[in-house]
Order: structure tokens, then C-alpha cells, then sequence
């Protein structure tokens, strides 16, 4: 197989399949249902159950469309593939995408960490020849929490906060951090209040088992008491209120301290559903590929670092202009 | 060194300046009265008491390749996301160390070893050591002690205060005789609350020089500039005339340029420190002097605590140039004392309140500055810069340039006078403007409009148009003009010759 990194996605000729493409396309797998790879609408849309009833949501159907839910672990036959959803542990639903075609296996990761997520399906790391893999976190600078680590930041972090007599705030993405913080709160019995942003994906959570007991809806005239699970874009709003809100970001850019000035929070919590440095070289280790191709982030480092290790990584720019020239 | 770290991380954690220090106070009172001085020195950043350890950022950075096996292109580049070489150092030898603990009198010791080694590469080797050995966290705060700066939100002044709550009296925590104190500044008068009661303030001229420190003592003598450098060897004069004096002391005071009894301009003094060496050709022609506004020690005491007129009257016993003071009658004197300070070829005035301390490394409303600034040009931007430390995310030093026909010649470069929130979204716009990239700085298409104060003009060999703008800082982000609407280098030329007038 030769895949093509273009402008819109990556494209795979030989089955005329688009992975996570950013426009309107016949045929596309959906990795998982953050809006950077679940866009627009397509013709016919591969995806986990998860992953489509997110997708809905965010972009309901304006036409006839296709959607092929796919369980974990079960393949399908698709023109002369096998396709597999194998789980990604980055958001609830996110997915590899197992293809083996003519006798060669090639993984597409989507989003992915390593570490088992607060919540969400745990990664299985698969054997295959070809790996396309993102690098969000592709520098041996970034090193992330564990999942419980990363609980007990959270519920201590509330909990001193408000025994302190004021208002802690947690900075999470509207899709995935967001709800895994409030689980958290939840789970250890705190007061939450969630923006709507957040709480709309609620029930997805809830219908995969997760519990969210005693969750309320964010308002800002009734802050006190109670710790806020809000998206990054709300920090000006607790920034100027005239109650004492300590802001704490939970991502994986927090792993560096001029997260601080980025963020607006005081409180670093460094936890990401992406994999940190050592989680990547862990899992394309794993995979035993012979050749990977970076997408997102520090592509061209880390495929170097991986060239030191005797892998033959490419940046995906660099290696679609590269095939170019070959054909 | 283990707990101070994790102590500097709560620290940096709280936003709250009284959280800060009860944290630090707290830490102090745990710890047995040496233990506590050290941790005090190191919270400083000050690595050894009266030594220095000679390690720059290429021999870190070269420690960090060595220890971690990471290639130096890879470090540069963590650095750069980074933003500081502490915090570097502790993730990228993350995994890769011992994870020893490191007691406080033991990292003394290895700073006094780097500080005693003379060879670049015996200090290599012990950094490549020491990071080896200890637990990464520590590692970023150990770096960051040499380098000197925490970045944790914590100044000198909060450090003093934990120290005061712990109850700890530490000798000599604001002596340090040959290692420059932290200047007191003055605020500008728009930024100064009223001046009601106008008989309590002293008025001194404001000369146009470069404010120095003379510390000595039995014979020896140094000179440390604003930038904390030592300047002791361009000065011969100076220094040879502090050696003389008897006992100790440090004087804060102005380096001048100084003929027939009055000082020369700032352009003057420039042509002085412009060269390396100074040659006994210079000393003739251009002499400098060093006239005294304030005595910080004397004689085995700091006299940081005690009033402005007993600081004063001891200054005049100690040093033969002083600064000539008056006191203020009315408020409505101002302007004319102003005036008059003009018309005798300086920059201003500075009022000093009665009774006021020396508040070391502070923008104090004790002083107040009246000057008006030069002038103010309207400039655009053609390269921006990564910031440093909270900064290091942001584009927010800017070079700037005037026409010159139909070009644009760079004048200058300014860091401050800008909001977060403005440098934030002038960030996303020179992205999108980028013309090309070389390492921290990225040219930008010649769009944005700023209007830069500037306190002179001077001849510069750096910029291709000849000239630089002495201390600019933006005054505002001029969005209402566009590129055709900056000045020229005609306009920065005559600013020039008229600054060489008489």
C-alpha cells in the first residue's frame, strides 16, 4: 500500500479510503470524533459506534449518508481489505485502523497514548509492517502522569483548593479531557459544576458506564463550593471574577512551565490523551514496523530520533515528496 | 535540594505574593540555622558567596548532550520549546539519572568545585557528573540557581520577607560588598501619586550618564552597571579614586563624561565605552567622573534601612562629588527646577522623599523621575523575536525601521510598553506575516505601526541606517495607520544633529 499524505488526509489509492480527511470525501475512516479528524460530511463514514454517535452531534447529517459502525477487535471485509478498529485510548471511542491488504498490514494510529485514560478504552498495540502514527508530543522533553497520578492531582488539587475557601477551576478540551476531569470529581464525591460545552457529551460517557453522580450545570453566579470543569477558552472570565479562582490546566502541554503564561493557570497538571515521548517510542517499537511515517507535531525529530534506533521513519511531508519523485 | 525544589515548584504554583512567602517562611523554619542560611543563598541565586562560577548557557547545554546522549541540535531545540536551560536539563534527563538525593551542603560543594575549577572542560566534567547523579527535578533547580534567575515568581524582596517570618536573622543577607545590590528606581511623575505635601521631598538634578555602583574596600575597588555587569575596567579614574578612600562602602551614583566642571551628553560618554580598552589618549580627552547620589554600606554596615538624609549626609562625608540637592518649596516649583536642570545640560529631575529607605530592586514612589521623553517616532515592524521564559511562546521583542526612500532601515528594537493580551494577538498576525525564519526570530512583511518613545538617538554601526534610538519602548500599537504613514530617516538624522548642539 501507498499512502498519500495530502492537503485533505491521507489517502489510500488501492482502496480509495480517505483516513480522516478534513473535506468532503466518498469514502472515510474516522479515527475518533475530535473536529481536526471527524469533519465534514462523507458519502460512506467507517467508525467505532462511539466515535459515529459523537460525530452525529457535532456534524449532523445534511444528506443521504452511510455510517459503518465498526466494533473493536471484529474485522470487516472492505474491496479486498481487512479492515480492524483496534482501541486508541485517546478519547472515548478513538480507534487504530488495522488494514491488511495483499499480504502487508498497516496501522493508522489516529490520536493516540499508550497509558490507560481516566476514560475510555485502553490501546492495544498490534504488530503490523507499515505504521502511520502522530507526534503531537514528540519531543523527550514532554513526560505525562499516569492515570491515577493524575486522579489524585485533580481531586487534591480540589479538594485544597476549596478547603481554602476558594473556587478551583479545571482548563479541559470540550471532547474527552473534560469529561474524564469531571468523572474524576465525581467519582470522589465533589461538588462540580460543568459547562455546557462539556456536559452536552455526558450521556455518551454515561451509556459507556462511566458515572457522573451529582454533576450540575456551570453558572457563574454560583461559583463557591463547587469546582468548575470548563474549556480553556472560559480562563479570562474566572481570571477577572472577584471570587479567589485558582485555575488549574490539565493537558500535556502543561508538562513545561511556561504552560503557566500560556494558560493563565497556576496549577500545572501534566496529563494528555496524547502519548508522551517515551509512550511513542514505546508503542512504534511495538508494532515491530519496519517503516513509519509522523504526522502532527515534531514530525522531523522524532522520525529522526527513530532513524537513530534503525527504524525508517519519515516526517509525512517530506515523505509524500519524496514518493513523488520515486514515481 | 530535594525539598527546595519541590518547595520552588509549590511556589511557582500559587499566584498569591503571600502564599508565596509563607511557603518559604515555613520551608526556612524547618530547617537547622546553616541549612537554612544555604537555602536562602540558593534561593537567590547565588550559587557561592562572593565567587563566580563562570558557567555559561554553551557549556549547559553541552553538560545536557553529554549526560543525556541526546544530540546537541535536539537539545537546542528542546531549549528553544522550552524556554528555559534548567528545566531542560531536568526533562531531558528524565529517566536518565541516579535519582540521588542531593543535600543542600552537598550542592554547595559541587558549585564551590565549579566555581575553583579553571579549565572549561573540568567544569564540563563535573556537570556531566552531577547531572548524571540526581533526581531530574532537583537537576532543573540546581541549573537554574547558576543561571540565575528561578523563574517561580519569587524576587529578593519576598525571599527578605520569608526570612523575617521565620524568624531567622541571617547576617549579611543584604550586604554583599563587591557583588552589586539591585538599584532603586524611580517612578515617572504621570505614574506618581499627588505631591501634597511638597516640603517633604528633596529635588536632585537627573544627569544623563550610566548609573553605577562603586563598592570598595582597603585599596581595591569595582564598578558594576544597571545590567548588574562589571564595568570596573573602563573606568580606570574612577576606580583608582574609590581605592583611595578609607574603610569600606558602596556608592550608587552616575558615571559622567565631564569636562570644565560640568558633565558632557550621553554621545559623549558613548564614544568612551564604545571601545574595549581605554587608552591614556581617551583618559585626557575624554574623562568621566562619578558623582555620588546615595551610600548603601559603610564600613561594615548596610545603610539600606536607614533614611534618605542620614545615607545623605554620610555620602558627603565619604565621596568629594556629590549631587547637589535642594529642597522643594512648592509643587509648582517643578517646572522650573526642570528647566533650570535642563538648561544646565541634564536629563531632568529626581525627587527623593524625606525619611525613605533604599528599597533595593524596587520602582519605588520614594522617587520620583521628571523627564520628558526625546521624541516619538511612528515605526514598523520588520522582524520579531521569542521572548524568554513566560514569554518564550510569544513573539514580543520587536525590531523596528523608518523609510529611507523606498526601503526601510532598522532603527531599533524594543521589548516593553505592550499588554499580554496585545502581545498574545500581534503574535498571530507576524505569524501569518513571516517572510522567513532564523532561529528565535522571524522576519515579518513590513504592517504593523508602532509608536516607539526613545530618550536620544545615537550613531550605530549595527543597524545599516547609522543610527539606533537610545532606550525605546513602545508607546502604542498604532492600528489606525498603515506602513505609508511611518516616519523617515530624515527625521531621525535631524534628531541626531540636534542632540550634538551645544
Amino acid at each position: 500500500m501507498q499512502p498519500e499524505f495530502l492537503e485533505t488526509g491521507i489517502y489510500l489509492p488501492e482502496l480509495e479510503l480517505w483516513l480522516d480527511p478534513r473535506s468532503n470525501v466518498a469514502t472515510a475512516w474516522v479515527s475518533h470524533a475530535h473536529s481536526d479528524h471527524a469533519r465534514g460530511v462523507h458519502g460512506t463514514v467507517f467508525g467505532t459506534r462511539e466515535t459515529l454517535a459523537i460525530y452525529e452531534i457535532r456534524w449532523p447529517s445534511e444528506g443521504p449518508r452511510v455510517l459503518q459502525a465498526m466494533e473493536f477487535g471484529q474485522p470487516i471485509e472492505f474491496r479486498g481489505a481487512r479492515l480492524t478498529a483496534l482501541p486508541a485510548g485517546h478519547i472515548l471511542g478513538a480507534a487504530q485502523l488495522r488494514i491488511e491488504f495483499q499480504g502487508e498490514t498497516l496501522i493508522y494510529t489516529g490520536d493516540i497514548k499508550l497509558r490507560p485514560p481516566l476514560a475510555g478504552q485502553t490501546t492495544e498495540v498490534a504488530l503490523c509492517d507499515r505504521l502511520i502514527v502522530e507526534s503531537t508530543f514528540g519531543l523527550p522533553v514532554y513526560h505525562f502522569l499516569d492515570r491515577e497520578e493524575a486522579r489524585s492531582r485533580i481531586v487534591t488539587f480540589a479538594r485544597e483548593t476549596l478547603a481554602d475557601g476558594a473556587v478551583p477551576v479545571f482548563l479541559g478540551y470540550a471532547l474527552g479531557r473534560g469529561q474524564e476531569i469531571a468523572h474524576a470529581l465525581c467519582e470522589a464525591g465533589i461538588r462540580t459544576a460543568i459547562h455546557g460545552a462539556i456536559a452536552k457529551y455526558i450521556p455518551e460517557y454515561e451509556r459507556a458506564g462511566y458515572r457522573f453522580d451529582g454533576w450540575r450545570p456551570y453558572e457563574s453566579r454560583s461559583l463557591e463550593g463547587t469546582a468548575q470543569v470548563v474549556t480553556p477558552g472560559m480562563r479570562t472570565l474566572f481570571e477577572a471574577s472577584s471570587k479567589d479562582c485558582r485555575i488549574a490546566y490539565v493537558s500535556g502541554w502543561a508538562a513545561l512551565a511556561n504552560a503557566r503564561a500560556r494558560s493563565g493557570a497556576s496549577e500545572l497538571i501534566p496529563y494528555s490523551d496524547h502519548a508522551d515521548f517515551e509512550e511513542l517510542i514505546e508503542l512504534v517499537e511495538g508494532t515491530g514496523a519496519r517503516r513509519v511515517d509522523l504526522v502532527h507535531g515534531y514530525t522531523e525529530p522524532l522520525a529522526k530520533i527513530l532513524r537513530d534506533r534503525g527504524i525508517d521513519a519519515r516526517a509525512a511531508h517530506a515523505a509524500a515528496a519524496r514518493e513523488v519523485e520515486d514515481a | 535540594m530535594d525539598r527546595l525544589s519541590d518547595l520552588a515548584e509549590r511556589v511557582a504554583s500559587t499566584n498569591s505574593r503571600n502564599r508565596k512567602i509563607a511557603l518559604v517562611a515555613g520551608y526556612l523554619r524547618s530547617l537547622p540555622p546553616d541549612q537554612a542560611a544555604l537555602a536562602v543563598q540558593f534561593l537567590r541565586t547565588i550559587p557561592v558567596e562572593g565567587a563566580k562560577l563562570s558557567v555559561g548557557g554553551t557549556l549547559l547545554r553541552d553538560a545536557i548532550v553529554q549526560a543525556s546522549g541526546w544530540d546537541l541540535e535536539l537539545v537546542r531545540l528542546c531549549a528553544r520549546e522550552v524556554g528555559d536551560t534548567g528545566e531542560t536539563a531536568g526533562h531531558l534527563m528524565f529517566g536518565r539519572t541516579e535519582g540521588r538525593a542531593l543535600q543542600l551542603s552537598e550542592a554547595a560543594s559541587i558549585y564551590q568545585r565549579l566555581a575553583m575549577a579553571r579549565r572549561t572542560a573540568l567544569k564540563l566534567a563535573i556537570l556531566v557528573e552531577t547531572f548524571k547523579r540526581y533526581r531530574p527535578l532537583t537537576l532543573r533547580y540546581f541549573v537554574k540557581v547558576i543561571s540565575g534567575n528561578l523563574r517561580i515568581g519569587l524576587q529578593d524582596k519576598m525571599v527578605r520577607e520569608a526570612v523575617e517570618a521565620a524568624g531567622l536573622s541571617l547576617p549579611g543577607l543584604d550586604a554583599r560588598l563587591f557583588d552589586p545590590f539591585e538599584f532603586m528606581l524611580a517612578k515617572p511623575l504621570e505614574q506618581a501619586p499627588e505631591i501634597a505635601n511638597a516640603q517633604d521631598w528633596r529635588v536632585e538634578d537627573k544627569y544623563d550618564g550610566i548609573r553605577a555602583q562603586g563598592h570598595f574596600r582597603h585599596g581595591e575597588a569595582r564598578i558594576f552597571t544597571r545590567g548588574m555587569n562589571d564595568a570596573t575596567a573602563s573606568f580606570p579614574e574612577i576606580v583608582s579614586e574609590l581605592a583611595a578612600l578609607p574603610g569600606d562602602g558602596v556608592i550608587d551614583g552616575e558615571v559622567l563624561a565631564w569636562r570644565d566642571g560640568r558633565a558632557l551628553s550621553f554621545q559623549m560618554l558613548q564614544q568612551r565605552i564604545a571601545r574595549k580598552t581605554v587608552t591614556a589618549k581617551m583618559l585626557a580627552e575624554l574623562p568621566v567622573r562619578f558623582i555620588g547620589y546615595d551610600l548603601l554600606w559603610r564600613d561594615g554596615e548596610s545603610l539600606t534601612h536607614h533614611p534618605l538624609e542620614e545615607r545623605r549626609k554620610r555620602l558627603e562625608q565619604s565621596w568629594p562629588l556629590v549631587s547637589p540637592q535642594s529642597r522643594l518649596a512648592s509643587s509648582g516649583d517643578i517646572e522650573t527646577l526642570f528647566s533650570e536642570a535642563r538648561a544646565r545640560g541634564n536629563e531632568g529631575l529626581i525627587l527623593k522623599r524625606a525619611g525613605s529607605l533604599y528599597e533595593t530592586g524596587k520602582r519605588s514612589g520614594a522617587w520620583i523621575k521628571v523627564k520628558r521623553p526625546y521624541g516619538s517616532l511612528d515605526v514598523v515592524v520588520t522582524a520579531a523575536e521569542q521572548g524568554h521564559g513566560r514569554r518564550a511562546t510569544v513573539l514580543s521583542d520587536y525590531t523596528f525601521a523608518v523609510r529611507d526612500g523606498d526601503t526601510f532601515v532598522n532603527v531599533g528594537k524594543a521589548y516593553s510598553g505592550l499588554t499580554d493580551a496585545e502581545i498574545r494577538e500581534l503574535t498571530r498576525i507576524f505569524r501569518t506575516l513571516t517572510t522567513g525564519r532564523y532561529g528565535r526570530v522571524s522576519l515579518v512583511k513590513p504592517e504593523v505601526v508602532l509608536e516607539v518613545a526613545f530618550d536620544g538617538v545615537q550613531k550605530s554601526p549595527r543597524h545599516k541606517s547609522g543610527y539606533a534610538l537610545r532606550f525605546p519602548r513602545i508607546l502604542q500599537w498604532r492600528k489606525d495607520k498603515t506602513v505609508d504613514g511611518i516616519d523617515g530617516i530624515e527625521q531621525v538624522r535631524a534628531l541626531y544633529e540636534a542632540s550634538l548642539a551645544p
